[in-house]
């Protein structure tokens, strides 16, 4: 093993981070500052949690109180390594989906005088670069001052290793996923011949949705603390499994087993070596493995005018609409934007699953519907419009060389940006009547409430998104500059509830939500509301939606040619 | 067919900088009609820069560029609607099928239904993509990419083509079929503006070459008035182009490399 091509090799990817960050290409100068800054306040955070969880101890009075504080401390660092691993995995499998279309920024150098061992560990170290390691640098200096307080320097010390080992014990299953999901994804083009496209989609959606599934259990407040009690306590009776292992040696040695600690150590060590073995076979034998091209279709071609077409959207503008419905359906980086509705629904559907064991009450239920009918599309219609023109990535020197207008460009992509968050409307707002009982009229004004936030919001982000188009694709597609994609988000909110208030003010006007908030003289706050007619409201929102589309459309359309005549590509 | 009734590209007095880098300075260029036309010259000497402000997708810094007698700046989406372009390393949709993306490229364009279906199914069965077109582009090999991106550029009958090294990656039936189509092309009166690095084509293919070195032009002429003002006779396009650029030291540069 060459030491140097391995730090060679990583120091590549840490430097593929420019792009991400979307620097200056050229006389480009590199500030460190700005590359270690994540890793920096990382470090600077986990220092200020220890600090004051350890102040926190140290002033507990009560003894007993104390000793269960040692005892919930002693639960994390036992469970951490675990949890750190199940983290770790998510959030490497999601870096791969993301760089999965950018062939380039996956595919190793395999010209070079570089062995499959070197490139094999540079490739799961370099895996973590970025927020896991961030995490891991959070975390480990959290523990050591913790460990400080709480008099364990030496299993602080240990657990700090075990998670390190953890951290890489993950990107190593990843790599080797990542090997046989490739040569797998292969099999199934071959197998399923037109399908593919379709497996391929329901795949990634399934992957995404057991994604989330395990995210939300990790991070929701509860989840977490009950997925650390249940991991502190389960690790003793699936010690079995050798991922739980790291895990085993902290216990062990917390609970001053030394020789239980020595073997789980020895344990971890070789299972780690026996993955880096398998990633490196596997990598030998189908690194450079290229998956078969996808038919879509055989047989006659006959051109037709099309849906787009008889709707009245020219055949310039029908052709970017369809475009980039192919373009959703197939790409695996821009399919994760499905997820958002399931998520939408999960959450609140599971939340209040949890709460209520029989029927759902009215209040609740008219809260849920709304949620479920109005968030998934306004959210879709925000990202979306964002991200519709980023999307496009180095493919955009067509936009600049074709015959397409300002008019032409806003047009079709405002068109594509609605129809499809309709489409997820009406499809959340299906389920929403299923599991909530609302009468006729709260459904009709929230339908049009929704319909009136997409028109709104679209055209509020679309403006954003051709303003703060990133076409960079490697190490993965950007589309959209954060800062301008975290502004649109603010604006969106804000111009959301000034649509909605209206709705609000009836809402609260009419009690459905019993909120008493104590004001003068110990008035609730429903008595103070004006009362508000519901179509009354419903059209001062469609004034306000009205204004705010028509008015970033016009935006939208000054900066779509200003895009169009800058195009310096 | 070179016709002089009329320029297909006007340039008067183009300048163009990228910050403290001179791209383009100053240059005084005209194409005429029917022409194929070679712009030669160093990596960096302004050729891409050229094409893309014949385009309009590049503002010049002054000057004026007419394509076809139109102003590109004023008007670029009507020359654009007449220009066929090739970029240098052209990026396709490559979620789309070979067949998919014509087709897309046909309804840019707006080029007519039926016109489509017998213009697309004729320049793949030309190109020998026949039998592919329904693979999706992710799959193709780069001169299969090549190929979409030329049929992409004489889908809808322009009449200036942009050609950006077209030739890369081709395979040689395919070179030859398109070299043989710009020829049959510029005798129908269509104009080629061919920037290329394998001189051998552009001396076999062009009716007049440009030259350029650090944004200016150099000499302009065909072979027989690049030979004089090179002061080379009998000598190919490449003695000329070294001699013309000041990289003839070609020879010490290998002597030193192998010491």
């Amino acid at each position: 093993m060459n030491w140097k091509n391995v730090i060679q090799l990583i120091s590549v990817d840490i430097k593929s981070g420019r792009l991400i960050r979307g620097q200056r290409l050229r006389r480009y100068r590199e500030r460190k500052f700005f590359q270690y800054l994540l890793y920096g306040g990382a470090c600077l955070l986990g220092i200020v949690i220890g600090l004051a969880v350890g102040i926190v101890y140290s002033g507990v009075p009560d003894p007993d109180l104390k000793a269960l504080f040692y005892q919930g401390a002693y639960s994390v660092f036992v469970s951490l390594p675990t949890l750190i691993l199940i983290y770790s995995l998510v959030f490497t499998m999601m870096s791969q989906i993301q760089r999965a279309g950018v062939r380039a920024s996956i595919q190793p150098p395999y010209w070079l005088p570089i062995t499959w061992e070197e490139h094999t560990l540079a490739s799961t170290v370099a895996n973590l670069i970025g927020i896991p390691l961030a995490s891991l640098i959070l975390f480990s200096s959290a523990i050591a001052i913790v460990s400080i307080y709480l008099d364990v320097v030496p299993l602080a010390v240990l657990t700090i290793f075990a998670l390190l080992a953890s951290a890489y014990l993950a990107s190593t299953t990843t790599e080797i996923f990542r090997i046989l999901q490739v040569r797998l994804i292969g099999a199934v083009y071959k197998s399923t011949g037109k399908a593919a496209v379709w497996v391929r989609f329901i795949g990634t959606m399934l992957f995404l949705v057991g994604f989330y599934v395990i995210w939300f259990a990790f991070t929701s407040g509860t989840g977490s603390i009950a997925l650390i009690e249940a991991l502190a306590g389960a690790q003793q009776a699936i010690w079995f499994i050798p991922y739980i292992w790291l895990g085993m040696v902290v216990a062990a040695f917390g609970s001053g087993l030394l020789g239980q600690t020595v073997i789980f150590s020895l344990a971890s060590l070789l299972f780690i070596l026996i993955l880096f073995y398998v990633a490196v076979r596997l990598n030998a034998r189908f690194g450079l493995y290229e998956p078969p091209a996808i038919t879509i279709s055989r047989g006659v071609y006959s051109p037709k005018i099309g849906f787009f077409g008889k709707l009245g959207f020219s055949s310039l503008e029908a052709a970017v609409i369809k475009k980039d419905f192919k373009a959703f359906t197939r790409r695996r980086e821009l399919m994760y934007i499905f997820i958002m509705p399931i998520i939408f629904i999960l959450m609140p559907l599971m939340q209040y699953l949890g709460i209520y064991s029989g029927p759902v009450p009215s209040e609740a239920s008219r809260f849920l519907f709304a949620w479920i009918l109005l968030v998934p599309g306004a959210m879709m219609a925000t990202m979306l419009g964002s991200m519709i023109i980023g999307e496009e990535g180095e493919s955009v020197w067509l936009f600049f060389s074709s015959p397409i207008t300002a008019r032409n460009l806003v047009k079709c992509k405002y068109a594509f940006v609605t129809i499809l968050s309709f489409v997820v409307m009406l499809v959340c707002g299906a389920i929403g009547i299923l599991v909530a009982r609302i009468s006729l009229d709260i459904v009709v004004a929230l339908l049009i409430e929704s319909i009136l936030l997409i028109f709104a919001l679209g055209a509020v982000s679309l403006r954003a998104g051709i303003k703060g188009a990133d076409f960079t694709e490697v190490p993965r597609p950007r589309m959209v500059r954060p800062m301008t994609a975290f502004l649109n988000a603010l604006l969106c909110l804000v111009l959301a509830l000034a649509i909605f208030s209206p709705l609000l003010l009836h809402a609260f006007a009419m009690g459905y939500f019993p909120i008493t908030v104590p004001l003068m003289d110990d008035l609730p706050m429903t008595v103070l509301l004006p009362r508000i007619d519901l179509y009354v409201a419903v059209s001062i929102s469609a004034v306000i939606a009205i204004v705010v589309a028509f008015v970033f459309y016009k935006i939208a359309l000054r900066n779509a040619e200003e895009f169009l005549i800058k195009a310096e590509i | 067919m070179v016709s002089n009734e009329g320029y297909a590209v006007e340039l008067r007095s183009v300048a163009k900088r990228y910050a403290d880098i001179v791209a383009v300075d100053s240059m005084d260029l005209d194409v005429r009609r029917g022409e194929i036309f070679g712009l030669l010259g160093p990596n960096g000497s302004g050729k891409s820069t050229t094409l893309r402000m014949i385009l309009g997708l590049v503002k010049p810094d002054s000057g004026s560029v007419k394509v076809l007698g139109i102003n590109a700046q004023d008007d670029s989406v009507t020359v654009k609607r007449q220009v066929g372009y090739v970029p240098e390393s052209s990026r396709l949709y490559e979620f789309l099928t070979g067949l998919e993306y014509l087709d897309f490229i046909g309804d840019i364009y707006g080029v007519a239904l039926p016109e489509k279906k017998n213009r697309i199914e004729e320049y793949l069965e030309a190109l020998e993509l026949g039998g592919r077109e329904g693979d999706m582009i992710s799959g193709y090999s780069q001169g299969m990419k090549q190929k979409i991106t030329l049929i992409s550029a004489f889908l809808h009958r322009p009449k200036l083509l942009l050609l950006d090294e077209p030739l890369n990656a081709l395979d040689p039936r395919s070179a030859r079929i398109v070299k043989d189509l710009l020829r049959k092309l510029a005798t129908q009166g269509v104009t080629t503006i061919m920037s290329t690095h394998i001189l051998e084509i552009a001396q076999a293919m062009c009716d007049r070459i440009a030259i350029m070195y650090e944004g200016r032009l150099l000499a302009l002429g065909n072979m027989k008035e690049l030979r004089q003002k090179a002061r080379l006779p009998g000598s190919d396009l490449e003695d000329i182009f070294l001699k013309l650029t000041g990289t003839e030291d070609v020879r010490d540069v290998v002597e030193a490399l192998l010491k």
